[in-house]
């Protein structure tokens, strides 16, 4: 099996996911080829809790202009994970 | 709150305060809604970032700046209260420590009112001088007035003495040319009243009327006009007409014109004022003298601060009285030549004198108990009111905004004082 640390890229910070957090749902940015399966067993690795549920998402790059050339961000996925009752992620250091 | 008071200097107070976590806790937390309108964080929108996420990115010192300045005045100002120390300045804070579910600590030092060492202020046994209208005065006053209403009258004398009044034509000529505003027709000079430059007037005395005579001057160095000044001159001038003041008769006639019906009456009149007019003089001078007498009996030592805010109370008043007559301070300094820091020395001895005046007349209010009342501010308010013409509580409000109150609380108190003193001498 891979390296669960190549699935699970960084944890993604915004209002909605620390809404999410106080039902326990916790949001990523994983590998854009990981499957669910693959999520839930790299987070129960890497933070040693339990995954009920995982839901993903593909978000499209955003469009970037450099002077006269179109470019564009990469595509990554998300995926919200959520912990059984009673886990939790201290995560989130060094945003 | 937790307050302990140190005297480290003479006059210098030490306040070590700390204040209780919640204080710490609210302060913190108003601390956070006012930084977090100003971050920026990617994913979140402006001012929706969580004090979680912000204390992770920033550290918990963004917090502690903003949250002392909170915390810090108004602990400050309650520990004054507490301890009943009377700061003359602004405090140093030093030794701070705050953080979040701990009690905050900081060390304020700060000077206060000296201690006053009051001498005897009673019974003293200064004497007020006593009031006494002299017949004579009464006289002087009386001529004076005369001479407000003298008349003049023309005269059959054809020769100018010192002392007339002339009607005279002039024309001015400098090398032989007239020149510009030196001309002038049935002008009113009074000879000897030093209204034209020096020398004009005394050529003058023994003109006979309607002769013209040239007049030699030389104009004074330091004349307004430039190109005259310093120049010789010639004037030719005639007398036109000779006039005296004559002074009205001292009878019941010139009473009726200062709308008295006597000229008795008229005298009491004037007595009655020069009498009102010493009286104050008179009581302010028995004011000074007694609070002179008392702060020389009274140790204290004046900090430097009081002095110097004294200074700035009266330079202030100085400022004023310029800009009354219409100049702005700065123009004023450079046009007398006089720098603000010659003025600030000159006030020092007379600051020091007040600053202790000040400070013996509030010790002794204090140990009298002599406070000031809200009926004694209505009172005083409507004095004011009345002398301006306007609505007590409008003035009273205005005053109120303008932080004024309580300083014309504390001239009352001032104002008691010296009553009192007055009374017990």
């Amino acid at each position: 099996m891979k390296d669960p640390r190549d699935i699970i890229i960084a944890p993604h910070i915004s209002e909605r996911s620390m809404m999410d957090m106080e039902e326990n749902w916790y949001t990523f940015k994983v590998a854009i080829k990981a499957n669910k399966p693959e999520i839930k067993k790299a987070i129960e690795k890497i933070f040693d809790v339990n995954v009920e549920k995982v839901t993903t998402n593909r978000m499209p790059g955003k469009k970037r202009r450099m002077g006269y050339t179109q470019g564009k961000t990469s595509n990554w996925k998300k995926a919200r994970v959520k912990l059984a009752e009673g886990d939790s992620i201290e995560i989130f250091e060094g945003v | 709150m937790k307050v302990s008071k140190e005297n480290i200097e003479e006059n210098k107070v030490e306040l070590v305060i700390e204040v209780s976590e919640d204080k710490v806790a609210s302060a913190l937390d108003k601390a956070y809604k006012k930084v977090v309108k100003e971050v920026n964080i990617p994913g979140f929108r402006k001012g929706k970032v969580p004090k979680s996420i912000l204390i992770k990115k920033f550290g918990a010192e963004v917090l502690h700046k903003d949250a002392l300045d909170i915390l810090i005045p108004e602990a400050y100002y309650e520990a004054v209260q507490e301890t009943e120390i009377e700061p003359i300045a602004q405090p140093d804070i030093t030794d701070v420590f705050i953080e979040a579910g701990k009690p905050a600590k900081f060390t304020a030092e700060v000077e206060v009112k000296p201690e006053v060492e009051l001498g005897e202020y009673k019974e003293l046994g200064i004497e007020k001088e006593e009031v006494n209208v002299s017949d004579e005065q009464v006289e002087e006053e009386l001529n004076h007035k005369r001479g407000h209403h003298a008349q003049l009258v023309a005269t059959d004398r054809a020769e100018v003495q010192e002392g007339d009044h002339t009607v005279i034509d002039f024309e001015g000529f400098l090398d032989g040319e007239a020149f510009e505003g030196g001309a002038g027709e049935d002008y009113n000079l009074e000879i000897g009243s030093g209204q034209f430059i020096p020398g004009f007037e005394e050529q003058l005395v023994g003109v006979k009327v309607g002769e013209e005579v040239e007049v030699n001057v030389t104009f004074p160095e330091e004349y307004n006009a430039e190109n005259l000044a310093g120049q010789d001159a010639v004037f030719k001038v005639t007398v036109k007409e000779i006039k005296v003041k004559e002074m009205p008769e001292l009878d019941d006639e010139f009473a009726k014109d200062l709308e008295f019906e006597t000229l008795d009456e008229l005298k009491a009149d004037i007595k009655e004022k020069i009498a009102a007019r010493e009286e104050t003089r008179v009581n302010r001078e028995f004011e000074n003298k007694l609070v002179d007498a008392i702060a020389d009996n009274t140790e204290v030592n004046i900090p430097e601060t009081m002095v110097e805010n004294e200074i700035d109370n009266m330079l202030e008043g100085f400022r004023y009285q310029i800009m009354q007559q219409g100049f702005e301070f700065d123009q004023y300094l450079e046009m007398s030549g006089i720098k603000e820091e010659d003025i600030r020395a000159d006030y020092k001895e007379a600051a020091e004198k007040r600053a202790k005046a000040n400070l013996v007349l509030e010790t002794i209010a204090k140990n009298e108990g002599i406070e000031v009342s809200d009926e004694d501010l209505d009172e005083k308010l409507a004095e004011i009111a009345e002398r301006q013409g306007q609505d007590k509580d409008q003035i009273k409000m205005f005053l109120q905004m303008q932080g004024q109150l309580a300083s014309l609380k504390d001239s009352l108190q001032m104002e008691k004082t010296i009553d009192f003193l007055v009374e017990n001498n």
